[in-house]
Order: structure tokens, then sequence, then C-alpha cells
């Protein structure tokens, strides 16, 4: 079998992280102490530039415009912001995770495997375009997954986040295979936009129906929305730093991506369903929920827990506004919330909180000692609650725009108050780094600890600061170059 | 090569050249703190120096503007932004009352933050570049972004730098503010999206063609933002926490500027958006203004502390201005123009001469003080010349706001109009009383005897730095008083044109 240099253009981006995925656990081999220091950078190096061989040619695609396929891996535009996004998001993961690794205490090689294994999968999830493949797609990225959340073993909630992450992950990848299995059934048809023409041709049934929505059900799952969100919290709360940030991050984004996908080749059908209303329902619920369980949070990854499950509320509100324009507010949404929550949790690292000193009273005071990185950071939380000129206040803009725009002014003005809600939490964080003075308990064991170096997380937390302010400053260049070229270019026929 | 680029782009060096040189004085580690609060003091004075050589020489177009700038920003999702700045008769004395009092704050309380002077130094640098973006912003959209990006540096000034109820004060200050500006975010992005655009001129248009609730359910949403922020009662609870608690420059800045771009809201954009709700509306507008002015000073009366006291006598003057506003004639808002003014200049004045005190005597209690004026003369004199200005002596600046707006609103051929003239009247005697009464206590009478009173701390009378700081308030508010033209002629032609619109062609004069 011959593989002609489009098909293998559009694997190319797929295949560089897994080979560096697969070839990553061989250097846990090394067991000499001698030599284990300079094996470790050579494995960090290694994963970094593997991300950056998938990087590179994945924008060389974008920049051509050429939209290649390898079988039912359809690298479309679509695909291609997905894979920008995900090798972005797990870079810094990368950068974080050393530190945080060093900080724990080392943790073998596998971690780096899984996370590149993790981050195909989350590619593959997008550029899937049968139901086979789709669900291959979620099984890859979600397994990696389950065994990072339990990476730090001494760490007393990590086994049970895991055992949980992957019970519930299970009865959601199930559900997702049923309704695949059941819309197969219905319709004769594994093709995604086979399925959607299927769909939109016949009268609807009961069995198409429930097909549709237990896989909508899949998709809410990674999503992290009410009702399917419990096992967030717990998850983010057990998983090393930067593994919850880019599980925060890349999960809900490729998953929302893929969303976009199913629903824009007419799965559920339209009529069949009345998904806008049922979306509608899930995202006020969600923002509703995820922002008053936040409040109540001490810990601040919890909290950032919660506060993403409210971001997935305002990310499934742009699509129940269903327009093109909205669609664009969502991919701009993604981006910054990438830059926002990356930095958010890459603070923790920053500040050495190890264990499960992750509570507000442990950073008492902490921004004084490294005011450009927490200044960094609180840039990056004004970003979540939608302050302006943050990146962030500009994903609520266009999606409460467009909201309004088609009608829907009570669901926007319950965001907006839902977004009001969210300051105070948002808020936390930075008041507890500059505003208030460290307890007693924890001054004697920042004593104890060795003195703070976290060069690369803070690099990578640096990073988000500025782009945070930058994409505020510019955000129509972010959106034309970007956001609105996904928009058009994978779905045309919505124009 | 620095200079034509400066003629053409003046409003944004004055906007984002604050901000600039506020990140780059944070970059300084804290032990530089007195060169970063030499630089800093340098850079508002400069930034006054460029504003006043070169905005106060402009010569006004057709539409009155001395500067302007106007390019398209972005255009996400359809409505386009518009990076649209200018200056003109509505801003441009509001403007200049900024850059004026932010390096005169910085003087004046040189010595007085106790921690990490230069960061707050450099916040009031960033803040300024906040408000002056607000002032000057044209396109909705762009003003609600400096609207929100002040917030930011006041928490941080208030939460850092403030007294034991800082934190709280600081976030009834934030939530009070965010509140009624997310709500005005939605019938702002409604609005704009029936118009296809955020220039308040087209938006007035697309208005008209909009029924008459919608309209007034716009307007409320519009009017309730700016209100918090005026304070206009019962909106007001969230000021005399931020106002005792914050740090003196906080004070000043935010009685002498923030409050003013909520009455500046309602003067540049929801009265002219919503002409018809905004008269529909009038007679609750000035139904509160003047609960607000009569309550606040009644308030005032009974405060033990001076700062709270000139925190409420904040709110009784604020309800002048929203009285002329409401009355919606030229008088009267030519009056509320100049009250903004007025206020920002004594009641900045009175916050940092409170400072002053509190610096030297660690109270504010009225209680622990009496006799002052045997132990500071000189501090004493500059007291009762604002406290007179406050009051609104004739010759001073007080009074030609006040009676402006009286007359405004007797006149205004609104029904409510001589009723409400004349129980604000009643305000004014208030005013008097309140700050009379506390002057008695605080400067009068024999010297406290108490040895833990703060009389008994009182050491020294004021120094060149602070005589410095309080002669060129004293000046305006005798030229203010004496000379009101010169701050009036500006805005009249633009009050003029802002109120035909509303009043749809017949403008009351």
């Amino acid at each position: 079998m011959m593989i002609t240099a489009s098909e293998l253009s559009a694997i190319l981006p797929l295949l560089i992280p897994a080979l560096g995925a697969c070839l990553l656990p061989l250097a846990a081999l090394d067991k000499d102490q001698a030599t284990v220091k300079w094996v470790r950078g050579a494995m960090f190096f290694m994963a970094l530039f593997c991300l950056a061989g998938g990087f590179f040619y994945i924008t060389r695609l974008w920049a051509t415009g050429a939209q290649p396929a390898y079988g039912a891996i359809h690298m479309d535009r679509l695909a291609q912001f997905a894979g920008i996004f995900v090798l972005v998001a797990a870079a810094l993961a990368v950068l974080q995770l050393w530190d945080h690794l060093h900080q724990e205490g080392w943790v073998k090689g596998e971690t780096l495997s899984l996370l590149l294994f993790s981050a195909v999968g989350m590619i593959l999830f997008v550029a899937a375009s049968n139901l086979i493949l789709l669900f291959l797609g979620l099984e890859l990225l979600s397994l990696p997954l389950y065994a990072l959340t339990a990476t730090v073993r001494t760490r007393a909630k990590a086994f049970e986040g895991g055992m949980k992450y992957f019970i519930t992950g299970a009865v959601a990848a199930s559900s997702f295979l049923m309704g695949s299995v059941l819309l197969y059934g219905v319709t004769g048809s594994l093709e995604i936009v086979a399925v959607g023409q299927a769909l939109a041709s016949r009268t609807p049934d009961a069995i198409a129906l429930t097909g549709a929505a237990l896989l909508m059900m899949g998709f809410l799952f990674k999503v992290s929305s009410v009702p399917f969100h419990q096992w967030t919290p717990d998850v983010y709360e057990a998983a090393p730093h930067p593994i919850s940030g880019f599980m925060s991050v890349a999960t809900k984004g490729v998953a929302i991506l893929a969303l976009l996908r199913v629903l824009g080749a007419g799965i559920p059908a339209p009529g069949s369903l009345r998904i806008q209303a049922a979306l509608a329902v899930v995202a006020i619920l969600t923002l509703v929920v995820g922002n008053l369980a936040a409040l109540a949070q001490n810990n601040i990854k919890r909290m950032l827990a919660y506060s993403s499950i409210s971001h997935a509320g305002y990310i499934l509100l742009g699509l129940v506004a269903g327009t093109p324009a909205a669609y664009g507010g969502i991919i701009f949404y993604l981006v910054s919330y990438l830059v926002m929550n990356m930095g958010a949790f890459g603070i923790l690292t920053c500040l050495g909180l190890v264990g499960d000193k992750t509570t507000f009273d442990d950073v008492k005071g902490m921004g004084w000692k490294r005011p450009d990185l927490a200044i960094a950071a609180s840039l990056c939380l004004f970003g979540l609650a939608g302050i302006p000129p943050m990146a962030g206040f500009y994903g609520k803009y266009m999606i409460f725009k467009e909201l309004i725009l088609q009608g829907h002014v009570a669901m926007a003005v319950t965001g907006v108050l839902a977004s009001l809600v969210s300051v105070y939490y948002y808020f936390r964080l930075p008041v507890a780094l500059f505003l208030e003075k460290p307890t007693e308990k924890a001054e004697r064991e920042a004593s104890e600890r060795p003195a703070l170096r976290a060069p690369l997380a803070g690099a990578a937390v640096l990073v988000c600061g500025i782009l945070v302010v930058v994409i505020g400053l510019f955000p129509g260049t972010l959106y034309t170059a970007f956001a609105w070229r996904v928009v058009t270019d994978t779905f045309p026929f919505l124009r | 090569m620095i200079t034509p680029w400066m003629n053409s782009h003046l409003l944004t060096f004055l906007v984002f050249a604050p901000f600039a040189w506020g990140a780059l004085l944070l970059l300084f580690p804290e032990r530089q703190a007195p060169l970063v609060k030499l630089l800093a003091v340098l850079g508002a004075a400069g930034v006054l120096a460029v504003a006043a050589a070169q905005l106060l020489r402009g010569q006004p177009d057709a539409l009155g503007q001395v500067a302007v700038e106007r390019f398209h920003w972005f255009s996400a999702v359809g409505i386009p932004v518009e990076y649209h700045l200018s200056a003109d008769g509505l801003n441009l004395w509001l403007v200049i009352l900024t850059v004026f009092l932010v390096p005169l704050t910085m003087l004046g309380t040189w010595n007085s933050l106790p921690n990490r002077p230069g960061t707050a130094f450099a916040l009031l640098l960033m803040l300024e570049s906040g408000m002056l973006g607000a002032l000057v912003a044209q396109d909705l959209l762009l003003f609600y972004l400096f609207w929100e990006a002040m917030l930011l540096p006041m928490y941080f000034l208030i939460g850092v730098w403030g007294g034991a109820e800082r934190r709280y004060a600081a976030t009834k200050f934030l939530l009070f503010t965010l509140s009624g500006s997310l709500l005005w975010l939605v019938a702002l992005l409604y609005t704009a999206g029936k118009a296809g655009s955020f220039a308040p001129g087209v938006m007035a248009q697309a208005v008209q063609a909009l029924p008459g609730k919608t309209q007034g359910t716009l307007f409320i949403a519009f009017a309730l933002a700016f209100a918090i922020k005026v304070p206009l009662f019962p909106l007001h609870t969230w000021l005399p926490d931020a106002h005792t608690e914050a740090p003196t420059a906080g004070s000043v800045i935010l009685a002498g500027v923030l409050l003013k771009l909520g009455s500046y809201g309602f003067l540049r954009f929801a009265f002219p958006i919503f002409p018809d709700a905004a008269r529909h509306f009038s007679l609750l507008l000035a139904g509160l203004s003047v609960a607000a002015i009569i309550y606040g000073a009644l308030v005032a009366m009974v405060q033990t502390d001076i700062k709270k006291l000139v925190a409420y006598s904040s709110v009784s003057h604020m309800g002048f201005v929203m009285l002329g506003i409401a009355s919606m004639t030229v008088i009267g808002t030519q009056g509320a123009m100049l009250q903004m003014l007025n206020h920002g200049i004594s009641t900045g004045a009175l916050f940092i001469l409170v400072g002053m005190l509190y610096d030297r005597a660690h109270t504010r209690r009225i209680a622990d003080f009496g006799g002052v004026a045997l132990k500071m003369p000189v501090f004493t004199a500059f007291f009762m010349i604002v406290t007179l200005s406050s009051i609104g002596l004739p010759l001073t600046n007080g009074f030609a706001g006040e009676f402006l707006i009286l007359n405004g609103t007797y006149l205004s051929g609104f029904h409510w109009g001589k009723a409400a003239a004349v129980v604000a009247t009643l305000g004014v005697l208030l005013s008097a009383a309140y700050m009379l009464w506390m002057v008695k206590r605080v400067f009068w009478g024999p010297a406290n005897p108490d040895p833990e009173s703060g009389t008994a701390h009182l050491h020294a009378d004021l120094n060149l730095r602070e005589v410095a700081v309080l002669l060129p308030l004293v000046v305006l508010i005798f030229w203010m008083g004496i000379h009101p033209e010169t701050f009036l002629g500006q805005s009249e032609a633009h009050v003029s044109r802002a109120l035909l619109q509303t009043a749809g062609g017949e403008v009351k004069r």
C-alpha cells in the first residue's frame, strides 16, 4: 500500500508525537543514578521536540490552506485548529511538569509518554470523520488521562481520583459507543456526514433519538457539563497541577470542537430532538451550578475545577445561539481559555504548592515573593472573570451578543449574572496572593521548603499572562486570522 | 520625529502614556521606592503639562472637538468597533481635572503610604489611564472597556493600602460596580445589535424605532450602571465604606474623578441615546437626586469620623450634579458640569487635608480633636477655605455650580421643577450646618486636654510640600468662583447640542 504525500501530510502531525510517546518510556529503563539527570533532561527535550514537530507540520498545513485526508482521518481546518490548540496546551503542560515533578519527587518517564499519547488522541478525536474513529480518539485521549490523574502516588487522593475518573469515563465511553451503534443501526452508515444526511431524510423515531441522545451524553461528559460534571473537582484535585490544567483546557476544547463537527453534520437531526432547548437547559444549569459551587471552595484546584465547569456553560451558550458568528466566538473563547487556564494552574507550580497544600490559606501573601509571576497569573484570573481588557472578556462578549441578536436576552442576562458571581471567587486568588498576610503555619512551612525555583513553569505563566493582555488589545486579529477562518472553511454551508 | 506623531495621536498618548509609565515603574524593586515615587510624579506632571499645553490651546472644530482620533479597531461578530477618542466641550475640563489631580494626589500623599508606596504610585498612573480613556472614548464598547479597566487598579489601591476593613470595602466596591455594568453590557449589546454600531449617534437613531417600553428598559439598564458609579441614592452604600477604608490617594481619585464618570455617562450617553426615556424618567432621577442631597447631608451631620463625613457630603454634592442633569435645561446642565469640577477640587482637597491630619494624629474621630487651630494655624486656614467652597459660599466655586443647578431646576418647565429646587436649597443649608459644626468641634475651642487625643499628637504645621499641594487647589477654588466662564465657555455649545437631541428640537434655556 502506497501512501501519497498528501495523505502523509494529514497524519504527520499525529505520527510525530505518537512516535515520541512510544520512545519516551525507554528512557525510564535507565536506572543509573549517575546519568539520571541527563536522561531526564533529554526526555523533556524529546517530548517538547515531538510536540514542536507536530506543531510545525500542522501550521504548515494551516499556512497552505490544504485540508488533506488519510482514510477517515480528515485534517480539515477544524482538526488543524484542534491540533494547534492541543499541542500548545501540551507544550505548556510539559514546561510546568518539569518543575512540578521535581517538586513532587521524581516520577518516571511514563508521565510524558502518556501526555503525548493523550494529545494524539485528542487530535484524532477532532480529525475523525467516522464514528468508529471518533470513538477510538475518545479512548486514546481518555485512557492516558486516567493514569495521569493517579501519577503522584504520594498524594492521598491520587488513586481515588484516578479510579473515579476511570469508572465515570468508562460509563461515558460506553454511552458514546451505544449511541454510535444505534445510529449505525438506523442509518446504515458510520460516516458522520452520511449519518447526518440519513437522519435528515427520515422521520425521527425513538431509536435514532436515543442514539443521538446517548452520543450527546458522551460529549457532555467530556465537556464536564451539568449533570455529568461530578467527577471534575475530584479528578482535578487529585491530578498533578499541570495535568489538571491540560485536562481542563484540552479535553474540554476538543470535546467542544468534535461536538461542533457532529452538530454541524446534523446529528441529532434538526427537529428530531429539540437540541437547542435541551442544550439551553444544560448550559444554564452548568453555568449556575459551576459558579455557585465554585464560591464555596477553599481549595484552589477545586475552585478552578468548578470554574472550568462554568466555562463549559458559557461555551454551550454559544452552541445554543448556533450562528456561524457564535461558532467563531466559541473558537475565540477556547483560545483565550487555553491561555488563561494554563496560567491559572501554572501559578500553583510556580509557588511550589506540593501535595494537597493547594488551599487559599497556603498562598496567602506569597504574591510578593514573585510579583511578576503572581501578576501574570492574576491577569489570567481577571480574564477568566471576563474583566476587560483581558482576553476572556471578548469570548463572552461574542457569545452574549449572538445570544442577544438571536433573541435569547434572558439567557444572556443569566450568563452575565453568573459571571458577576464568578468575579468573587476569581478574585480570591489575587486577594490571597497580594492582600492577605501569610499565616504563621504557612510561613514556617515555606521557610522549611527549599527556595522557590520554577524556571520553566514561570516562563509558561509569564507567556500566558502576556498573551492574555495582548489578545485583549488585538482581539480582531485573532478573530479574523483564526476563529473566523476555522468556521468558514469547516462549515461553508453555514454562511 | 516625535512631534508630528504626538500631534496626530495626542489622545492616545495621554491615555496610554501613564499606563506604560506605571507598568515600567512596577518593574523597579521595592527598595527603589523613593526613586519610583519621584519618577511617578514626574510622569504624571509630564502628562499634565502635555494635556494643558495641547488641549487648552487646541482650536475646536465644527463639532467642538479640540483633539480627535478615529479608526476602525475590530469587528468581530458583525458590529464594527471603532477606536474613536475625542476631547470636546463635555469632557475637556474633566480630562484636565484628572491629569491635574493625579500628580497633586501623589505629592499630597508622598509619605502617607506605609508599605510599597512605589507600587501604589504605579497603580495610580494605571488608574489615570483608565479614567482618561473612559473620558475621551466616543465609541460605547471602547468606553465600556475603559470603564471596567478602571476597576482593577482602584480595587487594589483600596484592598492593599486601605484601612482595617479594606478587603470588605474593596470587594463591595467591585461587586456593586460590576453588577451595574454587566447588566448595562447586555443592554448595550442589544442596542448595538439593533443599530449595527457602537457609535452613540447611530444608536440614538436606532432607538427611536424601538417601542417605548423597550427604550425604557434599556435606559434603566444604562442608568443603573451610571447611577451606581455616581452614586445616586439608594445605590450609594458602597461609597462610605470605600472612602473610609481607601488610602488618601484612593479617596481623592475616587471622589475627584471616578464618581464624575457616572454623571458624565448620563450626560454623554444615557440621555442623548434615550431622549424620550430620559424625559420619562426625569422625575424619578430628580427625586432620587433630591433624596441624595438631603439624605447625604443628614447622615453626614451625625458622623463621628471626619472622612466618613466628607464621604457622605460627596453623596449630597453628587446629588446636585444629578439634579442639574435631570433638569434637562442648559443652565442646569452647565451647572452640573461646573459642579462636577467643583466637587473634584473641593472634595479632593478635603480628602487630602483629612489625610494630612490623619498622618499626624493617627485618628479621624471628631471627638479626638478640638483646638487644632491653635496648633496648626496654616492648616486651619486652608481647611476653612476648602470648607467654605464645599458649602458653596459666594465667590468660591461651590456657589456658582449650585446656583446654576438650582436656577436650571427651578426654570426647567417640569412640573416638579420648582418643588425640587426648593427642597434642594435646604441641602445647601444643611451642608453649611454639618461642615461648620464639624469645623467647630475639630478646630476651634481650647486644645483637647487629653494627652492621648489627636490634638496632642499634632506637632508640626504644614510643610512646604503640603502647602505646594494645597495652594493650586485654593487658587482654583477662587478662580472658578469668580470667573466660572473660563470653565463653562467650552461646554455650552455642546450641552445645547446634546439637549437639542434630548428635548426633541426645543431647548429650554
